[in-house]
């Protein structure tokens, strides 16, 4: 068995809005694959094609061209949409079902036996928290809430494959830490998690792989560590005792302590810091890289693609 | 099967809380209150003066919730996007909206059949008789919302809910006057305007083949064949009208 859960391959899609209004070409030929069991950040800033892409994943929308394949099968394939769970980003629900009415309408679409949805109901309402709330209307519940409701439809199914278009988007501090334990807990369990986000440092936390998502194109895929990993844009020197009084080669930060000190110049001035130091005769113990943050990384992507 | 009837069943019920049904109290309250005074301005015809407006009422009442609430609810789904986290499972698109449709028309039929009920109820207080034709009447009334629910489908799934209602509104009106544009047609013996008008005809149903008020109120016989053809019709013209909906919606982008 392949290990794909996800490959979206070349896909393209161009909105029509209408007589007079010029043609919205939103994704231009959009690759990437998502392993099994692996959570996956899907970045990019507002009208990059995320959104598009998700929707077209989840049967929402009919790309132009390429092709999408869940866990081997055609995405369309009712076999595949058995294989995914799906959130919607800023859920609406019905405001005269209470919680537990509304998942017990998603068991009878997902075609759960009679007999085992209600066990299966309860158990997303407990992986989601909301078991003591359940029974209330719906409209009675805050927008975290509503979030951990969608969440709990999109776990109904036990998807092996669980699709958040930004889970996280308009909830405090503390929801965010929920949904991302939800996230993490459902990767022990083995499911792979594929969402979008703004929120770069939740997906710096919990994200194995990103794809970075710009103007209808991937422009970087890989672990979040080696994505940074070759944006190394300083470096530290650090040697014993005091730094020489009259260093010529630019240096961007410094520290001098009792024992040790460091000091930092661009990637460009490693080579001739070294040299001076050594040439002063100071003694090195250590010289490590200086990488970006993601987000630092993220916006030399996007600004790279807007221009 | 199973989800279609799930979408039906949750439409139903999202009607109902919506408190669709208080039209039902004001078709009963219009029954007695023009009852009363209808039964004071006629001598001897009061029980087929309550039957011609029961059955004018029924009708209205039904084409009300056909018209505001089948493009209300439709539209709902796909602005409100509910419709993703639906359409994301193993469901059809057509199933949803067959599912929605069957939904819509449960609910037309509920309060149709509510309505006939006090409609013959009022009828035997009047004239103390039993008069089961109203039923008939009530039922082919339910076949022309069937029809005139499915338009509507099509139409929230074209166009946006005010234009829908509005051209679900003539659909029902023009479809009326079927007759007179088939009179006109007649009449025209010129141009172009002939074919178009013979087109709109073709197009739309001629919703009075439905109509039996004046068989019923009159207790004049109507042949068998005629009911066979109009069943036929009315289920024909849905189904076409359905698939057409259907045909839109499954290549439709829910943005």
């Amino acid at each position: 068995m392949s290990n794909v859960a996800l490959r979206v391959e070349d896909l393209k899609k161009t909105f029509d809005p209408g007589l007079l209004k010029a043609k919205v070409e939103v994704l231009k030929g959009l690759s990437f694959e998502v392993q099994h069991g692996v959570i996956f950040g899907f970045l990019g800033p507002n009208g990059a094609g995320k959104t598009t892409t998700i929707k077209a994943i989840a049967g929402l929308i009919w790309p132009d061209d390429g092709a999408i394949e869940i866990c081997g099968l055609p995405h369309t394939d009712e076999a595949a949409k058995r294989k995914i769970g799906f959130m919607a980003e800023n859920p609406y629900f019905y405001p005269y079902l209470t919680g537990r009415e509304f998942l017990d309408f998603h068991a009878e679409l997902l075609g759960l036996a009679r007999d085992t949805a209600p066990t299966r109901v309860s158990q997303a309402l407990e992986k989601v928290s909301m078991s003591d709330r359940a029974d209330r209307l719906m409209r009675t519940f805050s927008k975290g809430m509503l979030q951990r409701m969608s969440l709990a439809q999109a776990l109904l199914g036990e998807p092996e494959l669980l699709i958040l278009d930004e889970p996280m988007s308009g909830l405090d501090p503390l929801g965010r830490r929920d949904v991302r334990d939800i996230i993490l807990a459902e990767r022990e369990r083995g499911t792979t998690v594929f969402f979008s986000s703004h929120i770069i440092p939740d997906v710096e936390t919990i994200c194995d792989r990103v794809a970075i998502v710009v103007d209808g194109t991937v422009q970087a895929v890989g672990e979040v560590r080696d994505l940074v990993a070759h944006e190394v844009e300083a470096y530290e020197v650090a040697f014993v005792g005091a730094a020489p009084p009259a260093l010529t080669t630019p240096v961007l930060a410094s520290q001098t302590g009792s024992d040790a000190s460091w000091v930092r110049v661009d990637s460009g001035h490693r080579d001739q810091l070294i040299r001076e130091l050594v040439d002063d005769g100071v003694r090195i113990v250590g010289l490590s890289p200086v990488r970006s943050s993601l987000e630092e990384f993220l916006l030399v992507h996007f600004q790279g693609g807007e221009s | 099967m199973r989800a279609m009837l799930a979408i039906a069943r949750n439409t139903l019920r999202e009607a109902l809380r919506d408190r669709v049904l208080y039209l039902f109290l004001g078709f009963a309250v219009l029954m007695l209150v023009s009852s009363k005074i209808f039964g004071l301005l006629t001598v001897g015809d009061e029980g087929k003066v309550i039957k011609d407006l029961g059955l004018a009422g029924v009708q209205f009442f039904s084409m009300l919730i056909a018209v505001m609430m089948s493009v209300l609810l439709i539209s709902r789904e796909v602005d409100g996007r509910t419709v993703y986290n639906i359409l994301a499972k193993p469901v059809r698109r057509w199933q949803f909206l067959l599912g929605k449709y069957l939904g819509l028309l449960a609910t037309v039929a509920l309060n149709l059949t509510l309505m006939a009920l006090v409609m013959v109820v009022m009828v035997r207080l009047y004239s103390g008789e039993w008069d089961m034709g109203l039923l008939f009447a009530s039922a082919m009334i339910l076949l022309e919302m069937a029809v005139v629910t499915a338009f509507a489908t099509l139409f929230a799934v074209l166009t946006r809910p005010m234009l829908g209602t509005v051209f679900t509104l003539a659909v029902y009106i023009i479809g009326h006057v079927a007759e007179d544009i088939w009179l006109l047609t007649q009449h025209i013996t010129a141009g172009v305007t002939r074919p178009i008008v013979a087109a709109i005809y073709y197009m739309l149903p001629n919703l009075e083949r439905f109509n039996f008020k004046t068989e019923v109120v009159h207790e004049l016989s109507i042949p068998p064949g005629e009911i066979a053809v109009t069943i036929v019709y009315g289920l024909a013209y849905t189904v076409l009208v359905l698939v057409l909906a259907c045909v839109r919606f499954s290549h439709k982008d829910l943005t």
